[in-house]
């Protein structure tokens, strides 16, 4: 009994070392992300150091904006039923890295991490005035599809995300709007 | 102690009113658990009421912490107690009371398989997307600070630094790496706010984390609620330091530095525990009655690899049927993403067994001494028909 009682107060002192393990690069990740409050508060990053480079956008039909809380830059809602989430994010630097990011964006809905040429063939410029906007379009495997639309363009030394996240049927009747949103992207000369 | 004062502690303590004592504490524990389960969540609630030894009140306005209850843990070790003395004391050492033995041994396995399950039982999640592959559970409470060497394009090497000794804020040197990390402040719940422009007194001054501004939160407990972890570390290898660093579950942009050609992600994580399998989801069910939308099954098809022991094979987990492998049981818990995301719940408990083998005793201890009674009674019956 007085073991047991050892046993139950030793409760907490478990695992306590670091750890290491060898693992091999397969699609693994971001699954668990979508499931707790903290890892939706994942899906957003951090935000611009400077005051300089900010950029604006001019807002599809119907739909509308609203400045970001916490990390967000804004967030923007389009006039969509369903599950659907577009938010507008940027990052000192490089922030991690073009692939870096495409492959965080593939793990948010379960897909496995490409290398530089498959990301380089999955790309798809976009000419805006704010610059040449790198576009990605990835869907989820499964009955059910989720899909992510995500633009990003390097202005002013910071990175600039402007990501569509939801059901494959809501962001595709989104896609087009968001589209032109993206190609309206331009310098807030205000700044 | 003179015998008359062991005498009447003895007495107390193989006294059927200590018995009725605890099981009314009990009751109330258990009440008073369910009723704090709005506030805490289950585990928070369970770990003050029920695994404890002792239930605190916190003074208000203050840290001073005063027991006012005995907790799970205390009235269950008293109960144990209490059986085996009684059962030392009153039980006969016969085969008249073979059955009665039986019972009590398995009321005491059960309580010492509780005591097991706190002490050692480990709860982690598995949260797979159809399709997806992993060789990993990560701890829905618990988080680490990842080092991964992400040089390798075959592999990672992942060092996971635990959150307790982030707390602890000193400077920790990670096994089998030229690293060390010096943690300049850990948040065990924190909020991430934009950093206006302009505006100064950051320690950060590398990665992502030069643009946020940390405010510390209370902790949370509640079964919808996660904290969210932050620290500020400098990494050192080689005597150089790498600049000062935030990380947060919070953070969603990789951040990783160069040391001599090889690079090092950072990043904050739940606490993974690998595994020497692979599990991938196959297909997830979740089935409905017909022409409604009321659940009726839930279930994932997995595939199984284990290289070392040749295995490969289909399993189906569904509602009260886990997989049970590798001292680990995943059970189907919850799903998601359009019934794309299916999550498990992985227990790994080395008591697991003790709660049923403690059942089997109480039931045949209650079988043989009903028998045992049964051919008394016709025993007697047979010798007064005789007369």
């Amino acid at each position: 009994m007085a073991l047991a009682a050892a046993l139950f107060l030793s409760t907490g002192c478990q695992r306590d070392e670091i750890t290491h393990f060898r693992a091999d690069k397969a699609p693994q990740t971001t699954a668990a992300r979508t499931v707790s409050p903290a890892m939706v508060r994942e899906e957003v990053a951090s935000p611009p150091p400077a005051a300089t480079g900010s950029l604006k956008w001019t807002l599809p039909r119907g739909w509308t904006d609203s400045p970001g809380s916490g990390m967000r830059y804004a967030t923007l809602k389009p006039p969509i039923a369903g599950r659907i989430d577009v938010s507008v994010i940027v990052l000192p630097g490089p922030a991690g890295g073009e692939l870096a990011n495409v492959n965080r964006w593939r793990g948010q809905i379960g897909l496995g991490p490409i290398d530089e040429n498959a990301m380089a063939a999955a790309r798809k410029p976009l000419k805006a005035k704010a610059g040449t906007i790198s576009v990605y379009d990835f869907s989820s495997e499964g009955d059910a599809k989720t899909r992510i639309v995500a633009g990003l363009a390097v202005v002013d030394g910071n990175t600039w995300f402007v990501k569509m996240l939801g059901d494959a049927s809501a962001v595709h009747a989104a896609r087009s709007d968001f589209t032109r949103l993206l190609q309206s992207l331009r310098r807030d000369s205000s700044n | 102690m003179t015998p008359r004062i062991s005498r009447r502690a003895w007495d107390a303590l193989t006294s059927l009113k200590l018995t009725l004592i605890c099981l009314g504490l009990l009751m109330v524990l258990v009440v008073a658990c369910t009723l704090a389960q709005v506030e805490m969540g289950t585990f928070g609630a369970v770990n003050v009421y029920i695994r404890s030894f002792l239930v605190f009140w916190q003074v208000p306005g203050t840290t001073f912490r005063v027991p006012v209850f005995p907790g799970g843990g205390l009235v269950g070790l008293v109960l144990m107690l209490n059986l085996v003395a009684a059962q030392v004391k009153r039980l006969e050492l016969s085969w008249r009371k073979a059955g009665l033995w039986t019972v009590h041994a398995g009321l005491i396995l059960l309580f010492v398989g509780e005591f097991v399950t706190g002490a050692f039982q480990v709860e982690t999640q598995l949260a797979i997307e159809e399709g997806q592959t992993l060789n990993y559970v990560e701890s829905p409470r618990q988080m680490e600070l990842a080092l991964v060497d992400v040089t390798d394009p075959g592999h990672d090497d992942v060092y996971g630094v635990p959150e307790s000794l982030l707390a602890s804020a000193q400077t920790i040197q990670v096994p089998g790496t030229p690293v060390s990390l010096r943690v300049k402040g850990f948040y065990q719940n924190a909020e991430l706010i934009r950093r206006e422009p302009g505006e100064g007194g950051s320690p950060v001054d590398r990665g992502v984390g030069t643009g946020v501004r940390v405010r510390q939160l209370p902790p949370v407990s509640g079964d919808n609620e996660t904290d969210l972890r932050a620290a500020y570390v400098e990494p050192i290898a080689g005597g150089r330091s790498y600049g000062t660093w935030l990380v947060s579950n919070g953070l969603g942009a990789p951040q990783s530095f160069v040391h001599e050609g090889r690079t090092w992600a950072l990043s904050m994580q739940p606490r993974r525990e690998y595994l020497p399998y692979s599990l991938t989801l196959k297909k997830f069910s979740h089935d409905r009655y017909a022409g409604t939308d009321i659940p009726k099954n839930f279930s994932s098809l997995v595939q199984l690899k284990n290289p070392a022991r040749g295995e490969d094979r289909d399993v189906l987990i569904y509602m009260n049927q886990p997989l049970r492998y590798g001292g680990k049981a995943f059970y189907q818990a919850s799903f998601g993403k359009n019934d794309t995301l299916s999550v498990l719940q992985v227990v790994e408990n080395p008591g697991w067994l003790l709660p049923y083998v403690s059942c089997v005793l109480v039931a045949a201890g209650l079988v043989i001494h009903f028998l045992f009674v049964l051919f008394r009674s016709l025993k007697r019956a047979g010798v007064g028909v005789a007369r």
